[in-house]
């Protein structure tokens, strides 16, 4: 039985087929940016040259479309329906043009204040259908209490849509203006995500994989089923470090807080653990200039990587953040870290000898020796990856807390340990080890470490459970769930319930779960009060199966 | 994106772990909508807006404010430490220059608490804007500070901490004492003698709604501050007058509070009282959040925001138009004397019984300030339970002359070597010196 993991990064397609004991074949191969059904189909031919296809089980695939997509504009033009009440202008959150806001208020309990305008909607149907948009959004404010109005503009749009993303089915998580920019970005891609998936299926059939179960890399560092993913396209976005992030967890045994560096050519990722765990972003992704819903890995990118150029300021040695071309070692006409690695005699790649002749010219041209010039480049890459780690753990401390408990608790991370991967990983890890002065360790198999991560992520979801004991009702937003209730509810039931629709959810979803993997992250139950006398409970739990991996190779 | 015009520090510490009892108007879903609604509008993501985790205030910095008997670790909580520390951070911020402004949304509130602290008093156990105020003051030098008080409630431990203080200026508008607890806060209250005219008490009517508090704000408050110009204006930000507020009886809206604070323009604002946690809270703070931070508020109303029938009749208009005629003259033509206490052998001297209405007992208590030609004089307080141990608490201020800081000294030396006084403990600003004796 294998396992295949498919990262199409920026330059390279990386695949691994991964098996019980260990990597079975790995493969580079450069991603051809226009044509990204190509590289993969690519890296699977390589792949099934080293493995019998009919043994591969799995492939999870970790793909930039929906972020590139999203990035060079290549989107599709999206109706967005939304119900605001009162707050913030509704329109100081408006991400496209056919934007409509209708009125309507539903409040913090998820009662309605307000009832949609049905006039204010037909219209704002009708101009978006006339502009012939296909694709439509509906969110409302507070949805994630109560879902009717979306449900009523969805209503609205029957038979005039292609897609429709509702705002609640995104997350129970509430952030109104995320949610309007996380279902927009949904709608975005949706279609150019599904002629993707349409065409890998194609893919795999060709290449004798029609059996393969396929997952899509999130990057919170989970998968979801390709199924589920066509709906929720936009889950799919930045999900790269998340899979460099699960290749250091399967490579290495992580157990206490920690640092991952995932170097790379123009940048260096970074991660942090605590207690041998990825954290996770609060909040979500920001794409371009909105901010998501959209869970992640918690991961800082700094412009310093291998590529990053040298230069002279006045006498001050600076590395990155801006790219001149490669390195000299690979044709490039400016030194760049790695040549000031290889100077050091600590990197051994492309040609050495152009590397260090273009590397002292460029010395004895700006009047200092190559030696400083390299010792002092590599303390500054190294500097600045330090100060800004330090300035990433500091802020986490600093993240606010609301009980008493947490605050005196005071779980502070301090990093014992450093892991790192990418190119030049290798190359800088005395340095680092040398400023951090912290075990530093660099996995074999570090360069495809990133396959390995996708090939060995498991299945990730989330679920929000609100109960609200004096309308007597119990809802899970994303599951579209809600149920009657009994007065005497309480968290201890609310806990149960939680995990079991967490558990039947990935059943529906044909995910043989692990509920062991399961976990609630966070539980409250408030007394309601009217007046001097208890009326009922807001109850919230949230549950999680934890980002992990199937197996490990430390 | 939305961009604050002026930056804007939180804190929201809303103690979800810590309620005086379940049923207590005050308890841990005080600010549970509130949170929903903040988090829901986004307004963390707002650029210019960060959210702080709130610091804990050390005994230190409770015993450069109180004199606390039997001690300030009896009589305090941790949900007091945080909340004060939350008031600590918010100061912090805006000192250290790092945002303009600060809102310590926090949880318990603090102004009824008193210069001398026995138990709880609604609500409040430590005053967490005067302990933000003496951090102030110990760690970026003497301020003028003015606490503007706009909490429904007269706080009258506010005043009574400021009372004999001319540098900070304690202005408190508030519905009208023969209406509402804690029964203070008229305009004769205006300061002891060495701060005439620095408390500032404007009692409204039951039924003041947006009109009224905006004519208070421009007739008395603005040109008051104006004159005083202080380095800091706080707020002490109680959203109780609220028109759906349980236990008070004011009409002032969401949007009326926004525009309080924009005329205000407060550098720190803190958290008071406010129980209308669902029809009130989310929006007043969400209103003051964004009038902070220089936002248009216009779209955040209350669901059931009905101007027209909130709007006061003219007979209050008028009695509140006759009180900016004659209150603004207490700040520019202060009385000779004060209201309260008699002139004793260089001491003025006031008696005072103060109800603990939280745990339910009395103090009595004598509190008198030594009237010096060269200094602000010492404050010296006898107090006590009644028919329970009684404790003195000295007090040198800041930029007290050598006669009165040897005198002080002299009076707990004495206190220590034959006394009645079970407890004493000396507040020593100049020196920084913050000492009990006593068990
Ligand atoms: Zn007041
Ligand atoms: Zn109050
Ligand atoms: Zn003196």
């Amino acid at each position: 039985m294998l396992l295949l993991g498919i990262d199409v990064g920026g330059t390279h397609t990386d695949a691994v087929a991964a098996g019980e004991d260990g990597i079975k074949a790995r493969v580079k191969v450069a991603t051809v940016h226009e044509n990204l059904l190509s590289s993969i189909q690519n890296a699977l031919e390589a792949i099934t040259a080293e493995v019998d296809p009919g043994l591969i089980q799995q492939l999870n695939l970790s793909t930039t479309l929906s972020t590139n997509s999203i990035v060079e504009g290549k989107v599709e033009d999206v109706g967005m329906i939304v119900s605001a009440g009162p707050g913030i202008d509704p329109y100081s959150v408006m991400p496209c043009k056919n934007y409509h806001v209708i009125p309507g208020a539903v409040d913090h309990r998820g009662t309605e204040t307000s009832p949609i305008d049905s006039n204010a909607l037909k219209a704002a149907v009708d101009s978006c259908v006339a502009d012939g948009i296909k694709v439509f959004a509906s969110v409302s404010k507070f949805s994630p209490r109560n879902p009717s109005h979306e449900k009523t503009m969805q209503l609205a749009l029957n038979g005039k849509a292609d897609f429709i993303t509702l705002g609640h089915k995104l997350t129970g998580r509430l952030n109104f203006p995320r949610r309007i920019a996380t279902a927009y970005y949904n709608c975005a891609v949706w279609r150019i995500f599904n002629n993707f998936a349409d065409a890998v299926s194609g893919t795999l059939e060709k290449t004798g994989l029609g059996h393969v179960k396929v997952n899509i890399l999130k990057a919170d560092g989970g998968t979801m089923p390709f199924q589920l993913s066509r709906d929720l396209p936009v889950q799919s976005i930045f999900s790269g470090p998340a899979a460099s992030v699960m290749g250091i967890i399967a490579l290495c045994d992580i157990t206490q807080d920690s640092i991952i560096y995932d170097v790379g050519g123009t940048t260096t990722d970074i991660a942090i653990f605590v207690s041998g765990a990825p954290l996770i972003e609060r909040d979500g992704i920001h794409i371009g200039s909105y901010p998501t819903l959209v869970r992640a890995l918690k991961v800082r990118s700094i412009g310093i990587g291998g590529d990053s150029a040298v230069s002279l300021q006045s006498g001050t040695v600076r590395v990155g953040p801006n790219r001149l071309g490669p390195s000299m070692a690979f044709d490039g006409n400016h030194p760049t870290l790695t040549d000031a690695l290889i100077w050091k005699g600590s990197c051994h790649c492309g040609s050495i000898e152009k590397s260090k002749k273009g590397f002292a010219d460029f010395a004895a041209k700006n009047n200092i020796s190559p030696d400083e010039l390299a010792e002092k480049a590599i303390n500054t890459a190294v500097g600045t990856i330090h100060d800004e780690t330090r300035q990433l753990v500091d802020e986490i401390n600093q993240q606010p807390v609301y009980t008493i408990h947490e605050l005196l608790e005071n779980r502070r991370i301090v990093p014992r340990k450093i892991y790192m991967m990418g190119g030049p990983a290798e190359a800088l890890k005395d340095s680092i080890f040398q400023k951090f002065q912290l075990s530093t360790e660099v996995p074999p198999n570090y360069d495809v470490a990133n396959a390995v991560g996708a090939a060995l992520t498991r299945t990730t979801t989330d679920i929000e459970l609100f109960a609200d004991t004096e309308k007597g009702v119990m809802f899970i937003p994303s599951l579209g769930y809600r149920e009657n209730i009994p007065r005497g509810y309480k968290l201890h039931d609310a806990e149960k319930d939680a995990m079991s629709h967490l558990l039947s959810h990935l059943g529906d979803l044909n995910i043989a779960s692990a509920g062991e993997n399961a976990e609630i992250t966070a539980s409250s139950s408030f007394n309601m009060i009217n007046g001097y006398s208890t009326v009922g409970r807001n109850i919230r739990v949230k549950c999680q199966i934890k980002p992990g991996v199937v197996r490990t190779y430390s | 994106m939305l961009k604050a015009k002026n930056s804007l520090g939180m804190i929201f510490f809303p103690a979800f772990d810590w309620a005086i009892s379940p049923t207590h108007p005050e308890r841990e879903e005080r600010l549970l909508y509130t949170q929903d609604q903040l988090l829901e509008e986004g307004i963390f993501d707002i650029e210019g807006i960060q959210e702080y985790k709130p610091a804990v205030a050390t005994t230190e910095d409770v015993e450069r404010v109180h004199f606390c008997f039997p001690d300030v670790d009896s009589i305090v909580t941790r949900s007091h430490y945080i909340s004060a520390g939350g008031a600590i951070k918010a100061a912090q911020i805006v000192m250290e220059g790092e945002k303009q402004r600060a809102f310590a949304m926090v949880r318990p509130p603090g102004h009824h608490a008193m210069k001398t602290v026995l138990g709880s008093r609604g609500f409040c156990t430590i005053n967490i804007e005067a302990i933000m105020c003496e951090y102030i003051r110990k760690m970026y030098g003497p301020k003028r500070i003015a606490i503007v008080d706009t909490d429904c409630h007269h706080g009258d431990g506010t005043q009574d901490v400021y009372w004999h203080d001319p540098d900070t200026l304690y202005i408190s508008m508030h519905q009208d004492g023969r209406t509402l607890f804690p029964g203070t806060g008229f305009p004769q209250e205006c300061g002891g003698p060495k701060a005439l005219g620095r408390t500032i008490n404007i009692p409204l009517p039951p039924g003041t709604s947006d009109t009224g508090f905006m004519m208070v704000m421009e007739r008395v408050v603005m040109p008051i501050l104006e004159d005083f110009k202080p380095d800091l204006i706080i707020n002490s930000a109680g959203q109780d007058n609220h028109f759906t507020d349980p236990i008070t009886n004011m009409n002032f809206s969401a949007q009326g509070y926004a525009a309080l604070n924009t005329m205000l323009n407060p550098d720190i604002a803190v958290l008071e009282g406010g129980y209308s946690i669902q029809g009130a809270l989310p929006y007043v703070n969400l209103g003051i959040s964004m009038a902070m931070a220089g936002l248009d508020y216009s779209h955040v109303r209350e669901p059931d925001f009905n101007p027209e029938s909130l709007k006061e009749s003219q007979d209050i208009l008028n009695y509140i138009s006759s009180l900016c005629d004659a209150i603004p003259d207490i700040y520019f033509n202060p009385p000779e004397k004060t209201s309260d206490g008699v002139v004793k052998d260089g001491w003025s001297v006031r008696h005072k019984n103060i109800f603990y209405d939280t745990g339910g007992f009395s103090e009595s208590q004598t509190e008198s300030l030594y009237l010096c030609d060269d200094c602000r004089g010492i404050l010296k307080v006898e107090t006590g339970k009644q028919s329970g141990p009684r404790g003195l608490g000295v007090e040198i201020p800041r930029n007290a002359c050598k006669h009165c800081r040897d005198l002080a000294l002299k009076i707990v030396e004495e206190a220590q070597n034959k006394s009645s006084n079970r407890y004493v403990q000396l507040i020593n600003r100049q020196d920084e010196e913050y000492i009990r004796y006593g068990f």
